[in-house]
């Protein structure tokens, strides 16, 4: 029987990103952030504000820059241009404050190779704890259950596969609880299951911290986010809800009618809220793509009854989902072009 | 069971955590307890001391109770020469030793991204250098000198059968430590300043070499002020003979350049990108 890599605590509860004002300030807000090296623009004027308690996704295609704005975050690079505050602190001037509260796990995760799994952990909760030793042993015992490492917590690192260093990477991120977890493409070395994982993880984690995590893997980002942003090329493409993301400004349903579709369309193409029909005849029904324009409300309640009054037989009705890997492509091919 | 309230940020926005106690910003550098524990666990927790004990006794007493079984010497200066040997090879050999040992400690990390890891945790640059340099003094001190030392003097006493003022030879030995400190630090420093290995091993490698060959031959007053001459000076005092040049000098000196190669690291380590 396989042990699930991540065992997630039963008292984590998932709850929505914080959008009260009176909270505090957000964990990450940056303002003009850039990095250049030489002639190379790494970043490019980045205003980003990602909410306590929200998973963000931080997107983007291989050398978009996501890293370089991580270890700006940390403190590890110093901006050329901007600045970067998190909770409020300043991340050149309150560097090590900011790290006291913040986890992070690299994108390809190395540790001490004499070093245990056990050893790893205790010298990454010693930065945070000075004792009891009885206290932080039981803090190790359970951040090793929680990656699955438990069974191989004595033995030294050197040995350790590449799933394992990534799970070892999320254990020592998370050892001091902190309010904000980075993780640089935390399930981009794991299989699937191991990937289903760390999403399960990471959602349930919500609860107690802020997840800030840049990855390339569109289906991760659509499944637990609730927060995206877009990086290509260095620059912000987009920042938004992921909610607000995938519906887009216009909604598209998908209707389909038995036979012949042009009456609806012609019914459909009288009302306000409608912005475009498109029509696609088929050997047995007709698809009718009624994209409408800003009353989401007024084409769900008086759309099937529009297309009905025209005399159609109705065999689907469906508010389009949009796939985020086609919002990205968009975004990405329209931000290039 | 208490809450955890850490000190620097605001209480509203920390975790309860029962019972642990969390580090209070104090008045040394953020992290240095926990550095210094790793990086002498990588000393002492593993072969290495055992490697560099063998090492260094095989190497520095092995050249010397040679040099006191030496059937040609002359009784009355084998003590001598025995100690004038132990001190240059250590002030020179040992300094290899440091170099090859140490050229990779920044390097290395800022490689393999351990350097990155720890610094992005609640732990300063200064201790991250300062932990390094801790440890290496621990341990080449203790390793390749202390102990090596230690069985020097029972050797002497053993086989030459002399008295040897032990409280001199002491300073003696610290004298050509010096020359030890110098280039750890150096290395540390050519560490922060080079990207590969190479050249940081280069350079040291290559001034200690060059100390060996070129001290008879540059003009004295050049010489005194590099580490080339520890050796010979902690020899001078070990016997509590006199020097051509001054004795003091090349301690000065050679103190003024670890200071301003430590500065010099830290000054470009602070600046660092990860």
């Amino acid at each position: 029987m396989r042990t699930p890599i991540l065992q997630v605590p039963t008292d984590a509860r998932r709850a929505p990103p914080s959008a009260d004002p009176t909270a505090g300030p957000p964990a990450i807000r940056t303002t003009a952030m850039g990095k250049r090296y030489d002639d190379v623009v790494a970043l490019d004027h980045l205003d980003l504000e990602v909410p306590t308690h929200a998973i963000f996704g931080f997107l983007g295609p291989n050398g978009a820059g996501k890293t370089t704005a991580i270890k700006l975050l940390l403190g590890l690079a110093r901006p050329t241009s901007g600045r970067a505050q998190l909770f409020g602190l300043d991340s050149v001037t309150d560097s090590l404050a900011i790290r006291a509260r913040v986890g992070y796990l690299a994108q390809e995760p190395r540790f001490y190779d004499h070093l245990t799994a056990r050893e790893v952990l205790a010298f990454t909760a010693r930065f945070f704890y000075r004792g009891p030793t009885a206290a932080v042993r039981a803090r190790i015992d359970e951040t090793l259950e929680l990656v699955g490492l438990a069974d191989k917590a004595d033995r030294p690192t050197r040995g350790f596969s590449g799933g394992e260093r990534q799970r070892l990477g999320i254990a020592q991120a998370q050892v001091n609880h902190p309010d904000l977890l980075i993780l640089d493409e935390p399930a981009a070395a794991l299989d699937p299951l191991g990937r289903r994982d760390v999403l399960e993880v990471m959602e349930r984690l919500r609860d107690r911290t802020t997840i800030f995590y840049s990855t390339h893997i569109l289906d991760d980002v659509q499944r637990v986010s609730d927060h995206v942003a877009i990086l290509d090329h260095g620059r912000l493409v987009t920042s938004a809800a992921t909610a607000d993301l995938l519906h887009g400004s216009t909604t598209t349903f998908d209707v389909e009618v038995r036979g012949d579709g042009q009456p609806s369309a012609r019914a459909l193409r009288q009302r306000p809220w409608v912005h475009d029909v498109a029509v696609t005849p088929g050997p047995v029904a007709t698809a009718l793509a009624v994209t409408v324009s800003d009353d989401d409300e007024a084409a769900e309640q008086d759309l099937l009854p529009t297309v009905l009054a025209a005399g159609a037989t109705v065999v689907r009705f469906a508010p389009r989902q949009f796939d985020l890997e086609d919002v990205f492509l968009q975004l990405v091919e329209g931000d290039r072009s | 069971m208490s809450t955890l309230t850490r000190p620097d940020v605001p209480a509203t926005t920390t975790t309860p955590v029962p019972d642990l106690v969390p580090v209070v910003p104090g008045r040394a550098p953020a992290g240095l307890a926990n550095l210094v524990r790793k990086e002498l666990g990588q000393w002492f927790g593993t072969r290495l001391w055992a490697v560099q004990l063998v090492l260094w006794v095989l190497i520095l007493n092995g050249i010397t109770t040679a040099v006191m079984l030496d059937p040609s010497m002359p009784a009355g200066d084998v003590l001598a020469e025995a100690v004038l040997t132990f001190l240059q090879v250590a002030a020179a050999l040992v300094a290899i030793g440091v170099v090859l040992t140490t050229q990779g400690a920044i390097i290395g990390e800022r490689e393999l991204g351990t350097a990155a890891w720890v610094l992005s945790k609640p732990a300063s640059r200064t201790s991250f250098l300062a932990a390094k340099l801790t440890a290496h003094l621990t341990g080449f001190g203790l390793l390749a000198l202390a102990i090596p030392a230690i069985v020097f003097a029972v050797t002497v006493g053993q086989v030459v059968v002399a008295p040897m003022a032990t409280g001199r030879f002491a300073l003696g030995v610290a004298v050509a430590g010096l020359a030890v400190v110098f280039y750890l630090v150096l290395t540390l420093a050519l560490g922060t300043v080079f990207r590969g290995r190479g050249p940081v091993a280069g350079v040291g490698v290559g001034l200690v070499l060059a100390g060996l060959l070129l001290k008879g031959m540059l003009p004295p007053t050049l010489v005194v002020m590099t580490p080339w001459l520890l050796g010979d000076v902690g020899a001078s005092l070990a016997l509590g003979t006199t020097m051509e040049v001054s004795r003091a000098t090349p301690i000065v000196a050679t103190s003024t350049w670890t200071v301003l190669l430590l500065v010099l690291a830290w000054r470009r380590f602070r600046r660092e990108e990860f």
